[in-house]
């Protein structure tokens, strides 16, 4: 009984050992919602770079680091993307990404997390704090999800004259899902 | 024997004029314009008016068909054949330029938050294609209404000014009363 309990954990544990995992981006995603004029419009991110370093047993001990080509922005229409990489909005010539870096990733229950760091957008760093939610897959990996909220005015995202938060909202609610392979 | 429609049918035909007329000046506007936040607040206020348009629609039926008045009743057969035509055309064509409109605006993945206040439900899902297809119909039925509104203007001014009928002042009470 004592030997199959032990082959039951090490295979548990096993494909966790090896770290980082691999990301499937052909099935993660992440994506935002703002509204505009009051309208809420789907957008995303089309290119992505993900580092994680996490044991499943110990997720706190892990790290998370998310790297955004913000020049690769759906907006949900071709003229919004090009005025998305503009000076105005990501600036994405001279910032052309937006890094996400973990610092602290505590559990908040079976399966979630909160995990909390420093977003780096057009050159300005805040902290987030994001809810994960890691779900384990078939055959195996896993999905690492989330929202989160951000005011675009913290990143000096869309000033001038798309300063006016009536007609594109401040807040941005932002959600990923990202699929974890061993 | 009542000789006109009634003034809630009279009124809501030129509100519907004016909406028209306000939906297609902005459409026409939006057309060649950077995309702004001006020209976000336009195409915002553009589909509000044609929602706007198309919620009266039911409205103006239903009060048309109980109106006892026929417009036509004065008309020769092929007159009258080539009138009720025309107004039939109106109407259909007042549904589907907002329902194109409508449905290019699920389809492009922006969907009608009615006057910034009100929801409304998505006809369809977002889909590229078919935004460029509803799009395509929404410009299409436009100019076939545009024509349709044009030739049915004419027709009042010939009424008036040629067969000096009264079909104008019909429509134009307060025209009458000076006259």
């Amino acid at each position: 009984m004592k030997w199959l309990l032990s082959v039951l954990l090490a295979s548990l544990v096993t494909p966790a050992w090896a770290q980082p995992w691999k990301v499937d981006y052909a099935r993660s995603e992440i994506r935002f919602v703002i509204k505009q004029m009051n309208v809420p419009v789907e957008g995303g991110f089309k290119r992505f770079n993900v580092t994680a370093d996490f044991d499943v047993a110990k997720p706190e001990q892990g790290m998370f680091r998310v790297e955004v080509d913000v020049a690769g922005i759906d907006t949900g229409s071709d003229e919004g993307d090009v005025e998305a990489r503009r000076p105005a909005w990501f600036d994405a010539a001279r910032h052309p990404k937006a890094v996400f870096v973990s610092k602290n990733i505590r559990r908040d229950g079976p399966g979630r997390f909160v995990m909390t760091g420093d977003l780096t957008v057009k050159g300005r760093t805040r902290p987030l704090s994001v809810p994960l939610v890691l779900t384990a897959q078939r055959p195996g990996g896993w999905l690492a999800s989330g929202r989160f909220a951000l005011k675009r005015t913290d990143f000096d995202i869309g000033g001038g004259e798309w300063a006016d938060p009536s007609v594109v909202a401040n807040d941005i609610d932002g959600r990923f899902k990202l699929l974890l392979m061993p | 024997m009542r000789d006109r429609y009634g003034w809630t049918l009279i009124s809501l035909h030129w509100l519907t004029l004016l909406l028209i007329l306000a939906a297609y000046t902005l459409g026409t506007l939006l057309q060649d314009m950077p995309l702004s936040p001006t020209k976000l607040k336009l195409y915002a206020w553009h589909k509000w008016i044609g929602m706007l348009v198309l919620f009266l629609l039911p409205l103006r039926t239903l009060l048309r068909w109980r109106d006892g008045f026929d417009h036509r009743r004065d008309l020769r057969p092929w007159e009258a054949s080539l009138s009720g035509g025309v107004h039939a055309a109106l109407y259909v064509l007042m549904l589907l330029v907002p329902l194109f409109g409508w449905l290019h605006s699920s389809a492009a993945g922006f969907p009608v938050v009615w006057f910034g206040v009100l929801p409304l439900p998505d006809l369809v899902g977002k889909d590229k294609v078919l935004a460029e297809v509803f799009k395509e119909l929404h410009g299409s039925a436009v100019n076939l209404l545009v024509i349709l509104v044009v030739l049915h203007a004419a027709a009042a001014l010939y009424h008036h000014y040629f067969r000096r009928d009264g079909v104008l002042a019909r429509m134009l009470p307060w025209l009458r009363r000076r006259t």
